[in-house]
């Protein structure tokens, strides 16, 4: 019964591929399952930094602007400096870790709940790209080099490369998190942070570079993001602040210990991009999807925590 | 960490004299900021920030003032705008009396409430994964009532709010002034608001000492969802209608407003005075930045170091207590 529990969300996904595919039987169809994929590759990226920063007991509500600044920084480069692809891709995660770095400090050094410093970090940087686009306006750049714009519309072998790209930082993320001493480190910190302080571990050092790495994985996600539309968004970073973090808490719903983990997260990413991909067949109206996605947000939230809450950590207790 | 008690002090002071110093500056860069007549129009457009910002205190004193683990409510401008949005829509589009709409509202208002409730203390999900969730999906209902579109609203009782005035004063400010006397008479001077705030103080102790903490963490959300109902007729005041877009400036209002009245409180705690203070403040700094010139834009960031500089200054003096 336990087991069945805790893979209930799996059952949920199921019912839902059955709904989507009965509506619509395009659905099922390769290309759009393809479709999914590529739809889900950016959250998948920005959910893994998220998986970092929960693993570590914190949370990262400036997701999105580490996104959007490496998107800026890119296209800034490619416009106003004809800078070369790869120097691109270069700016871009530099601009990403500028978030990255001041959420660190602020967490670190001056001791902020991660809470309120990537709520500060989020409000700033938001008054940021307002500044510098002048009030939110988009900055286009149509004249790309392939190269760059391939991040989002080649393709390795058949497959997108946006999907090659994800399932490589997925890969990366899977060996860090879950086989490295490091993945280790990062998980006792999230437990009992004073314990993995008199074990020795320098748990500053880690949360420090640990945020710093979960905004540069984000700013991969600009990347990709700017890359397919040939433009930089201001503020459009920000719709996958609360997937990300519905990802990763499905996820930790389905972790023996309730714990965030990359195979969970992968799994709740999927489960978002499904919902999306089937509600958008559905043909609803923009507002009524938007609105449609933030009510089954808050009940897969429930539905994830409430499980852990009272199926899996119950466990323990007895 | 080693710091000594004086540093401790100065720290403590930090958010105070960065706000003296930015009137200061304000007051010497236009001096018609500070005439009665300006006052009184920058204490108006504070009123919504107010009203939320008593919301949020009295959920932070019955949750605990730790941001993670205690309690945050995030979704009262959600439920601000969406009660904004549902009387606009039924008195401007559909011709419903104001009284209806307004018990439409009241009822979408107490929904939020229930359901953060409901999350938090029956899911037991954290307070501000809650309501942050909570208030995108209210964001997202409120689009479909509104269709992301503004609407005009004329009803006399929203005008006479924003242009009435009561023995001199504007309406609004006296409505905001009154309900601040109510919320802190409740909070501060009750024997209800004393539990509520021993079960923010330290919940295992109240639970001991007998009190329901579970009671007066739903009771919390919503007197806070509450406060979201009222401010939504402000809001309807201040910008004659619903607008999108209205909650991102109001949350940053909130937060920034309740957590530097803790800055100015003797005890550096969240009270209702001090959230109230904090709002008025906050408003009079955003309308005293746009009147000399600064880019509306430069003010998002300046508020949000400023809630950084709070929230590390308590930090800070936190560190040394402990």
């Amino acid at each position: 019964m336990r087991w069945f529990l805790r893979y209930s969300f799996l059952v949920v996904i199921a019912a839902c591929i059955v709904f989507f595919s009965l509506w619509n039987p395009v659905f099922l169809s390769a290309g759009n399952q393809m479709n999914i994929l590529e739809g889900s590759a950016i959250l998948l990226i920005v959910a893994l930094g998220m998986t970092l920063v929960v693993s570590m007991g914190g949370i990262d509500l400036s997701v999105g602007i580490a996104l959007d600044f490496g998107a800026a920084f890119a296209v800034v480069a490619l416009k106003e400096y004809d800078a070369a692809w790869y120097v691109a891709i270069l700016a871009g995660i530099v601009g990403g870790c500028l978030i990255g770095i001041l959420n660190a400090v602020l967490i670190v050094w001056l001791n902020v709940s991660a809470f309120m410093a990537t709520l500060g970090t989020f409000f700033i940087g938001s008054s940021v790209q307002r500044i510098f686009t002048n009030g939110g306006g988009p900055i286009s750049h149509r004249r790309m080099p392939q190269e760059f714009r391939d991040l989002a519309v080649g393709d390795v072998a058949g497959i997108p490369t946006e999907v090659v790209i994800a399932a490589v930082v997925l890969i990366l993320y899977f060996i860090f998190l879950e086989c490295s001493i490091f993945g280790k480190r990062i998980q006792a910190i999230g437990l009992q942070p004073t314990a993995a302080l008199i074990a020795g571990i320098e748990v500053k050092r880690i949360i420090f570079f640990g945020f710093i790495i979960a905004a540069a994985t984000c700013a991969v996600g600009g990347l990709i993001a700017s890359a397919n539309i040939r433009m930089f968004t201001p503020l459009s970073g920000f719709s996958y602040l609360l997937d990300a973090i519905a990802a990763v808490f499905i996820g930790a719903s389905m972790h023996p210990r309730g714990r965030p983990n990359v195979v969970g997260t992968l799994v709740g990413v999927l489960f978002l991009g499904i919902l999306a991909n089937g509600l958008n067949l559905m043909g609803l109206n923009f507002n009524t999807k938007d609105a449609l996605s933030g009510i089954i947000l808050v009940l897969a939230l429930a539905f994830a925590i409430g499980q852990r809450r009272f199926v899996v950590l119950r466990k323990g207790h007895k | 960490m080693n710091a000594s008690p004086y540093f401790r002090k100065l720290v403590e002071w930090v958010p105070v004299a960065v706000f003296a110093g930015m009137f200061i500056f304000l007051g010497i860069e236009a001096p018609n900021l500070f005439t009665p007549f300006t006052i009184d129009l920058m204490l108006k457009q504070a009123v919504p920030t107010v009203v939320v910002s008593l919301g949020l205190a009295v959920v932070i004193m019955t949750g605990g003032d730790d941001v993670v683990s205690g309690g945050i409510d995030l979704s009262i401008p959600a439920a601000a705008i969406i009660a904004a949005a549902i009387i606009a829509d039924q008195v401007t589009n559909h011709g419903t009396l104001l009284p209806i709409a307004l018990v439409f509202a009241l009822l979408a208002a107490i929904m939020v409430g229930v359901l953060n409730a409901f999350l938090v203390v029956v899911i037991r999900m954290t307070p501000l994964l809650a309501t942050l969730a909570t208030s995108v999906a209210v964001v997202g209902i409120t689009k479909v009532i509104t269709q992301s579109k503004r609407i005009n609203v004329t009803d006399p009782f929203i005008v006479f709010l924003r242009d009435g005035t009561v023995i001199g004063l504007s309406a609004g400010v006296v409505a905001a002034g009154l309900l601040t006397l109510i919320y802190w008479f409740l909070m501060h001077r009750t024997r209800w608001g004393m539990q509520a705030q021993a079960t923010g103080g330290g919940r295992e102790a109240a639970e001991v000492s007998g009190i329901s903490t579970k009671a007066y963490q739903t009771i919390s959300f919503f007197l806070a969802a509450c406060t979201g109902f009222l401010a939504s007729m402000f809001v309807l005041a201040r910008g004659s209608g619903s607008s999108p877009g209205t909650e991102d400036n109001l949350l940053l209002e909130m937060v920034l407003a309740t957590f530097l009245g803790a800055a100015f409180s003797p005890r550096r705690k969240v009270t209702i005075w001090g959230a109230a203070l904090g709002a008025v403040l906050v408003t009079m700094l955003s309308v005293g930045f746009k009147s000399i010139g600064v880019n509306v834009f430069w003010t998002g960031c300046i508020k949000g170091s400023l809630i950084l500089i709070v929230v590390a200054s308590a930090a800070a003096t936190a560190r040394g207590r402990y």
